[in-house]
């Protein structure tokens, strides 16, 4: 009964979405949202991340077809954009690297011939940024990180999911989450 | 799946029976990648053929305990269990839903539970303030409180006692402030002054706006069909009892109907106007933002050109962005008049007519301040208004805050 409601845009550190590897649905209809759920237990159908645009690739053979890498402090988010993200697909055509991108996009994974699962972002929208805003996400994210890892020692259904698919080793997470927060003490 | 695997193995070995998980997978995942049967419908499938391989009676794997036991409505409270119950309907609800014939609140000497009748269960129709008794209804639990459901196997079977339930004004119904409102379909009374009332083309519709009280505002929808002979005027104050909260696209809103009623009161009511502060990313700005036209006589935004209301009309441009900002745990829709609008983007409303008259398109003004504004953060301050925060003040976040950064790397270094 409840109408709709926008999606959430989580933050995860690249580490913890190159990590991640389990998907499903919430609701039996082919309209249910799909969701990414991550080894702290974040679930995940739209992410906002702020990192620095490393690479870009046209990739795409008839239509243009982008790949970008942007990085943060713990490692790097692939992104795709074709002709149905439209305005990430021009920021990409049309921005140089190294650059500051803000993105709103949806996780998607794929599984490769040997069974393992990629994880990538299908952005709805790109924007170029400042450094000061990827500083401010970085600790926004830590923040939020570390609030999930709270939460996981606790019995939270989605807590004891993450524990029970992953194995969350928790010391893991929060060194993730410190050297993400020491790369910008050491700015200071 | 696996959630689905989990709990069909998990329900037969409750039964004593133990199957493999691999062989309930294997053949949910041939149902529904290989011959796309539809996740619920595969379910059954797989249920039944594994009931039928064990021999266990639908009874005993549905219902738990095969025949189904005579409860009392405050007894109720485990969900997906079988029941019978003898009620009196209390009270009957509007309902739009086609998939539902009748949904109301049924009472007993202990309590009272809503029940909702499917329109595909055919079931009797039941009339209010008479006494049934219902067989083989199932307890659900939704939005954390529970409620009974009536299914094809289900029997409804009036009879002539009159079981003494509580009455409805005291029993059911209780005074509540807005801000407590937070469950979809009960009771509640209300003590509000009236902020707005809304234009109303809606026939089935009397009034419809906003009350209000010390802690929050709320939608209000009177039916026409209430007959309620009190008509409303704004800046009144009200008491509005057995007003029944629903939930509608998302957001909670109170209904009046046939057992509702309202009274004017003397008491001065003090609308909340506490502001809202949040700080968070910008991730979106919405279409209608940037530069707008509005129609001379209504002010709302037009669309093409045109007015709702009015028609094509010679609008008059303003400025205003509609946008989300989101802490990454919630997204709160916030709107931007003219002069903050200005004041954050840069662009003045005669800077964005001669932008757009430039470009021969309204359009480069939106993007302009998509370009500038989304994926930063900002803290924002004003009141809450319906789901908006209508935005007073705004500021762009761009230094780290050095004590929440010491705080959070002590917080992970004791991980």
């Amino acid at each position: 009964m409840a109408g709709y409601t926008r999606e959430v845009a989580r933050r995860i550190f690249a580490q913890e979405f190159r990590e991640s590897n389990l998907t499903f649905k919430d609701g039996n209809d082919q309209y249910s949202p799909q969701y990414l759920f991550t080894p702290t237990g974040a679930k995940v159908n739209r992410m906002f991340i702020v990192g620095t645009l490393t690479e870009k690739e046209d990739i795409g053979s008839d239509s243009e077809y982008w790949r970008g890498r942007v990085s943060d402090p713990t490692g790097s988010f692939f992104i795709y954009a074709g002709q149905y993200q439209p305005e990430a697909a021009q920021v990409l055509s049309e921005c140089d690297t190294p650059e500051f991108v803000a993105i709103v996009g949806k996780p998607s994974t794929y599984t490769t011939p040997e069974g393992e699962i990629r994880t990538s972002i299908r952005p709805e929208s790109m924007y170029i940024v400042d450094g000061e805003t990827r500083n401010l996400w970085v600790l926004d994210t830590a923040r939020v990180t570390l609030e999930r890892l709270k939460v996981l020692s606790g019995s939270h259904p989605d807590a004891l999911r993450a524990k029970e698919h992953y194995r969350t080793d928790t010391k893991h997470y929060s060194s993730m989450v410190l050297k993400a927060l020491r790369s910008l003490q050491e700015e200071y | 799946m696996n959630a689905m695997v989990t709990e069909i193995k998990n329900k037969f070995q409750e039964l004593g029976v133990d199957i493999p998980a691999e062989k309930i997978e294997e053949r949910l995942e041939k149902l529904i990648v290989k011959f796309k049967v539809p996740q619920e419908e595969a379910k059954r499938s797989v249920v039944n053929f594994f009931r039928k391989e064990y021999n266990i009676s639908k009874d005993q794997f549905y219902g738990g305990q095969g025949e189904t036991s005579f409860v009392k409505v405050a007894d109720i409270s485990e969900d997906g269990k079988w029941v019978n119950l003898k009620g009196k309907v209390v009270q009957l609800w509007d309902n739009a839903h086609g998939s539902i014939s009748q949904v109301g609140l049924l009472a007993d000497e202990t309590g009272n539970i809503k029940f909702i009748s499917w329109a595909v269960a055919e079931m009797p129709v039941v009339e209010e303030g008479r006494t049934y008794i219902f067989k083989n209804v199932v307890c659900s639990e939704w939005n954390g409180k529970m409620e009974v459901t009536l299914n094809k196997s289900s029997s409804i079977e009036e009879i002539p006692d009159d079981i003494h339930v509580q009455s409805r004004t005291q029993g059911i119904a209780s005074l509540v402030k807005v801000a407590e409102i937070s469950d979809d379909g009960t009771w509640v009374d209300l003590k509000g002054k009236i902020v707005q009332l809304w234009d109303n083309t809606n026939e089935s519709i009397s009034q419809v706006g906003l009350i209000g009280d010390e802690t929050a505002t709320i939608k209000f929808i009177k039916w026409a069909r209430a007959e309620i002979p009190v008509e409303l005027i704004e800046g009144k104050n009200y008491l509005f009892r057995n007003a029944v909260t629903s939930e509608w696209n998302g957001k909670l809103e109170i209904t009046l109907n046939k057992t509702s009623s309202i009274e004017e009161i003397p008491d001065e009511i003090e609308v909340s106007t506490r502001d809202a502060v949040l700080t968070a990313a910008m991730v979106d700005i919405q279409s209608g933002s940037g530069l707008i036209k509005r129609c001379p006589q209504c002010n709302r935004s037009l669309t093409k050109g045109a007015c709702a209301e009015h028609g094509k009309v010679d609008g008059v441009y303003d400025l205003r962005l509609k946008a989300v900002l989101d802490t990454g745990t919630i997204a709160q829709d916030i709107l931007l008049k003219r002069e903050v609008t200005e004041e954050i983007s840069g662009i003045s409303l005669e800077g964005a007519i001669a932008m757009a008259a430039d470009a021969l398109d309204q359009g480069v003004v939106l993007e302009a301040m998509k370009q500038k504004l989304v994926g930063k953060y900002y803290t924002v301050s004003g009141p809450r208004i319906d789901r908006y925060i209508l935005v007073e003040s705004i500021k762009q976040e761009s230094t780290l805050d050095p004590e929440l950064l010491a705080e959070l790397i002590n917080e992970a270094e004791v991980f």
